[in-house]
């Protein structure tokens, strides 16, 4: 408890909290939350707050399909929550085992790891994905795979840089001088002592990881039709837009809200993190 | 009876709600006459630096002087406003810091930084504010004053930007200079060198002097007053003489009394006649990084239940001698023995079992023990590594705490819980734990205030010798080699200048830099 | 000296990237030959054509050779035909190209001034109604994906107001008014990270020993900010700019197809999705070179503003 308190106190943890938790509620809820199904076609380009013919209550409007907006935006929420996490925490797995590896060893080993992260680094990130989705197709799984290959070098070099810094300190050299085994220098003494920095980290990544599989979706390149997906539905509905802007103003809304949301939580994090450092 | 420069009266600096104490200052009362040093020495905690602070009007965020004056040539200081302030602060107090380094601006360059000083104070022409600032430089006793001008800050050494900082503060000549600690952060010698340059400054152009350090020796060898303080008060004021010699107050004796002496205490001699073996041999070490070689066939060996000091000054290698031993680096040539077995050309399993037998105390008490874990199971996870089973690695981890002066109930805190005093002790139950034969000491009393210090060397010294232990204590502090030596190592840039029995290197020096270095000791001729 | 060693490095680096990347992208789009013939010959092309266009195109060579023949191709500027556009694919690539570096040079001028000027204002003094009003401004733009950015300024603008055009199509020649929402969606993104980069660094610079020894000096706020502050703080923001190419490249494609500009961005996603594999490799080779060239000319940057730059070169 006594770790969780100074975090609640901080307005932009809780407003960022707010919004994630909220997004992360609707997704394992959206059962219950949708009025209708996604995929089901109940009548054509209703504009927000309007009625249909069987007496169905439309929200947020329906799409060109038909669709309930409102019910597409709630289980979009599932979409975005799953892939995004499931593309981070894979990521992450990778990042944090190579940099923990490349920031302890150093030397060579340090310097090809490095080298190759930044190679995959220097592709702007779309292009990264274009390339990838061009030669492995877009499918749910990569997607993942995409997100992995280009978010897990960047996460390498976070945990590289924190593990030099934490592996300078003079417990590790206690530890070496211990003759503690390297694999529990790095798990117990070393990765705990990361864990502030990459929390703030974490959160970020899961908005960009948001952002991007929510750009793929735009640009036609991600989900494919008909899963109920952010960056999808505001592709579908673009063509539509001037006379129909619910169509695409809700799923932006949506998008922003959650990533906004983790920005702001991440900052909160960092903030606690700080002033818990300025005491120690 | 001439009229103090600056006289503070009542002053109290409050702290935020919550803090341990309700005020950082609390009603001090001091004055500092012209042609003066006034030393204000204290521990760290004794708010000494929060009441330097509060004379520049700059008093740290979340501070807020609560009563009190600050009277300077019949101003009340603490009444001003910013605009005010600026016209005094250069003009009327300059000051020097702890870190000179960083107290330079690093991408300007030394000529433009002190000419500052000119353009915001006077309304000299450009070649005149050259003229000066050229001139000060040479006032400092700097070298190549046109090299040194053109410099940036990175280019000089700590020393010298020192005295590059002095001479910014004394640009408008201020009839009071506020020194905090501005030589800690420099080596003994240089330290003695500014020390000489401030007295001058007294001296020559009459300057009143506040100068605030933890440093009794530093205190013995400048100050004129000294005012003692602690928790925020001051306990005790008088002349230099008076305080150092019959201290009224029970602190200022205690503070005194902690000050290690320079006379190496007597230790009881080796027994006469049988040698015992050594427990760490080293031989003809040579380390490089890259083409700089940084120590020079360095030798040297430790019996058990004798202490080796190396001293030197930064740069002299002795950190490097610490890492080869614990093997943390190796080094280019040369053999390191434990017990008479050889360890450099060990590795894995092997070398892992022979590091128990060489254990190392750090430096930086906050930086070695991890803050992620209790200290208890910390101590006894190095005492499972020895071998220990769990319940014995459990219970000899216990006996340690207890050993160095720990609760039992230390058992279970995480770092954080413990001063730095108490997490030097922690990390000697935790090399203990190992029950190593040699125990490196680096610089492991540097970072502690003199009375935790005395404390701490005290334990080492105990445990040292009910332990039979081969101890290699690295220190820059004569002093401090003086207290707990058998044997003193001096090292030079990479060279061991001189070697011998403790009493014979400080009583006796050989080599002209020992006897630099002796001499440059501060506080020598007092305690 | 220093300088002179630490760029050849960091050229040696570059090259070696370079190197790298070409044969990852050779390896993933060249790898498997019958995929290229199909790619390139179309999905209702024979079996029969497919072989006689691999055979006549050198496909049957083993792979390395096929690679350091195409590297070869590729330097001295033969990119290969267009599958989508029917030309060459160096001919469609530059006008594109120098389309893109109007939008980005547009952006780029405005994350400079905006990002660096809102920074330092906001670390100027920390904690005060102006630093917390341009912090949530930076993170709120940092947070928005650019497609939703572009949404909700078309909404504003064009949508409601009615002062912009929709499209950036430039049918009619160049127009600075299609220029603008594009520009700013752009560098909306990058304005904001800009910001918060630069307001950081402020913030540490000003509470580094050297500017309390101005203030002590009896210097002013202005004078402390502008003479000791800002070249200090400035360095690492404006190494960062360069950095932050990458970020405007992926931008630029979303951007381009938003507003349907005819830049490199809707290039390569018409390449994407036409599957035009010569094309997809010309513009992936040329983002990466962007973003390479960026960083030595961050690094050269960061060696002209820094007086240390001999220290870093020594030890690098």
């Amino acid at each position: 408890m006594k770790l969780i308190v100074p975090y609640l106190t901080k307005p932009l943890v809780l407003t960022g909290g707010a919004l994630a938790f909220g997004w992360l509620l609707v997704a394992v809820l959206a059962p219950l939350i949708a009025p209708y199904d996604p995929l089901q076609t109940l009548q054509p380009l209703a504009k927000p707050m309007a009625h249909g013919a069987k007496g169905e209550f439309f929200l947020l409007g329906t799409d060109m399909l038909g669709r309930d907006i409102f019910s597409r935006l709630v289980w979009g929420a599932r979409t975005v929550v799953i892939y995004a996490t499931l593309a981070t925490l894979t990521a992450y797995a990778f990042g944090l085992l190579f940099g923990l590896i490349a920031g302890y060893a150093g030397g060579r080993t340090d310097a090809v790891l490095s080298f190759l992260a930044n190679v995959v680094l220097s592709f702007p990130v779309l292009v990264l994905y274009i390339v990838i989705i061009v030669v492995i197709g877009a499918s749910p799984v990569n997607i993942v795979i995409a997100v992995t290959f280009s978010s897990a070098p960047a996460i390498f070099r976070i945990v590289r840089g924190i593990t030099i810094d934490v592996a300078s300190r003079d417990f590790v050299k206690a530890a070496i001088t211990q003759g503690e085994s390297t694999l529990r220098i790095l798990f117990v003494d070393i990765l705990p002592n990361t864990t502030g920095p990459l929390a703030v980290d974490f959160c970020l990544r899961l908005g960009y990881t948001a952002i991007t599989i929510g750009t793929l979706g735009f640009l036609g390149l991600g989900l494919p039709p008909p899963t109920p997906d952010w960056g999808g539905m505001v592709n579908e509905g673009r063509a539509m837009a001037i006379a129909f802007p619910h169509l695409v103003i809700f799923p932006c809304i949506a998008i922003s809200s959650l990533t906004l949301g983790l920005s702001l939580l991440a900052d909160g994090l960092r903030e606690v993190n700080d002033a818990k450092e300025r005491q120690a | 009876m001439t009229q103090p420069l600056l006289q503070i009266r009542n002053l109290s600096v409050a702290l935020p709600k919550g803090a341990d104490r309700p005020f950082a200052v609390h009603d001090v009362s001091l004055e500092v006459n012209p042609t003066e040093i006034l030393c204000i020495v204290g521990e760290s905690g004794s708010g000494k630096s929060v009441l330097t602070a509060a004379l520049m009007g700059a008093a740290p965020k979340g501070l807020r002087v609560a009563s009190g004056e600050v009277a300077m040539g019949g101003r009340d200081l603490l009444t001003l406003g910013e605009r005010q302030w600026r016209d005094i602060r250069g003009k009327d107090i300059g000051m020097i810091f702890q870190e000179p380094m960083a107290s330079l601006n690093p991408a300007l360059t030394v000529a433009q930084q002190i000419e500052e000083v000119f353009e915001l104070h006077s309304d000299f022409s450009r070649a005149e504010r050259a003229a000066r600032a050229r001139k000060l430089v040479e006032e400092m006793h700097l070298p190549e004053p046109d090299r040194i001008l053109r410099s940036y800050p990175h280019q000089l050494s700590g020393g010298q930007c020192q005295r590059v900082v002095i001479a910014m503060a004394l640009a408008m000549s201020p009839k009071l200079l506020i020194a905090d600690e501005p030589t800690t952060a420099l080596d003994v010698t240089t330290q003695a060198q500014v020390l000489k340059l401030i007295r001058e400054l007294r001296d020559n152009h009459g300057h009143g002097i506040i100068f605030i350090t933890h440093d009794l020796g530093v205190v013995a060898d400048i100050a004129d007053r000294i005012a003692v303080m602690r928790r925020g008060e001051v306990v005790e004021v008088g002349s230099a003489k008076q305080v150092l010699t019959a201290p009224q107050h029970d602190y200022t004796r205690a503070l005194i009394a902690a000050v290690p002496s320079l006379v190496p205490r007597d230790r009881a001699a080796a027994d006469a006649g049988a040698e015992p073996e050594p427990a760490l041999t080293v031989s003809a070490l040579n380390h490089s990084y890259g083409a700089k070689q940084v120590l020079h066939d360095i030798t040297l060996s430790v019996a058990p239940g004798r202490v080796l000091s190396i001293v030197g000054e930064s740069g002299s290698g002795k950190s490097t001698v610490a890492r080869n031993l614990i093997r943390l680096t190796d080094p280019t040539s040369g053999t390191i023995a434990v017990g008479g077995h050889a360890i450099l050309d060990l590795k894995g399993g092997a070398l892992r079992r022979v590091r128990r037998r060489i254990q190392m105390i750090f430096q930086d008490p906050f930086g070695s023990l991890n803050p992620r874990r209790k200290v208890g199971p910390m101590i006894a996870r190095a005492a499972m590594l020895s071998g220990a089973g769990r319940q014995e690695a459990v219970e000899r981890a216990k006996e340690l705490l207890e050993l160095v002066g720990l609760q039992r109930n230390a058992y279970d805190r995480r770092p954080a819980a413990f001063s730095g005093g108490q997490r030097q002790r922690i990390g000697i139950a935790r090399a203990l734990a190992m029950r190593p034969d040699v125990l490196i000491a680096d610089e492991s009393v540097s970072a502690l205030d003199v009375s935790v210090q005395a404390q701490v060397l005290d334990l080492l010294a105990d445990l040292q010798k009910r332990l039979s232990l081969a101890v290699v204590f690295i220190t820059h502090d004569l002093r401090v080699a003086a207290q707990i030596s058998d044997e003193i190592v001096v090292m030079s840039k990479g060279h061991v200048v001189e070697r011998g029995p403790a009493s014979e290197v400080l009583t006796r020096p050989q080599h002209p830099y020992t006897r630099d270095l002796i001499e440059a000791a501060p506080g020598r001729g007092a305690f | 000296m220093y300088l002179g060693m630490f760029l050849l490095r960091k050229l040696a680096i570059a090259l070696a990237t370079m190197l790298v990347v070409s044969f990852l992208i050779f390896l993933a789009l060249e790898v498997n030959v019958e995929d290229v013939a199909v790619k390139v010959l179309g999905q209702y092309s024979t079996v029969e054509q497919r072989a006689a266009w691999l055979a006549q195109n050198g496909y049957n060579d083993p792979f390395a050779l096929r690679y350091i023949r195409w590297l070869g191709h590729f330097v001295a500027g033969d990119w290969g035909m267009s599958t989508f556009f029917r030309a060459p694919v160096v001919e469609i690539v530059m006008p594109r190209l120098a389309a893109s570096a109007i939008l980005a040079g547009g952006a780029l001028l405005v994350i400079v001034v905006f990002g660096l000027g809102l920074g330092v204002l906001a670390g100027m003094r920390p904690g005060s109604l102006l630093d917390r009003v341009i912090s949530v401004f930076s993170v709120v733009t940092t947070s928005i994906p650019d497609f939703a950015s572009a949404v909700f300024l078309s909404g504003i603008f064009v949508f409601w107001l009615g002062l912009l055009p929709g499209a950036s199509t430039m049918i009619s020649g160049l127009s600075l008014a299609e220029l603008i929402l594009p520009v700013s969606v752009l560098g909306l993104y990058s304005m904001g990270y800009l910001a918060r980069v630069t307001r950081a660094s402020m913030v540490d610079v000003m509470n580094t020993h050297y500017i309390r020894t101005a203030r002590l000096k009896g210097a002013g706020m202005g004078r402390i900010v502008l003479r000791h502050a800002l070249r200090n703080a400035l360095i690492t923001p404006v190494t960062v700019i360069m950095l932050q190419l990458p970020w405007l490249l992926s931008g630029v494609i979303v951007v381009e197809v938003f507003y349907a500009y005819k830049g490199f961005g809707t290039l390569l996603y018409d390449a994407a999705l036409n599957q035009d594999i010569y094309l997809i490799e010309a513009c992936a080779m040329i983002s990466v070179l962007v973003v390479v060239l960026s960083q030595i000319l961050s690094d050269l940057i960061y060696g002209w503003l820094n007086p240390r730059i001999a220290l870093v070169g020594a030890k690098a």
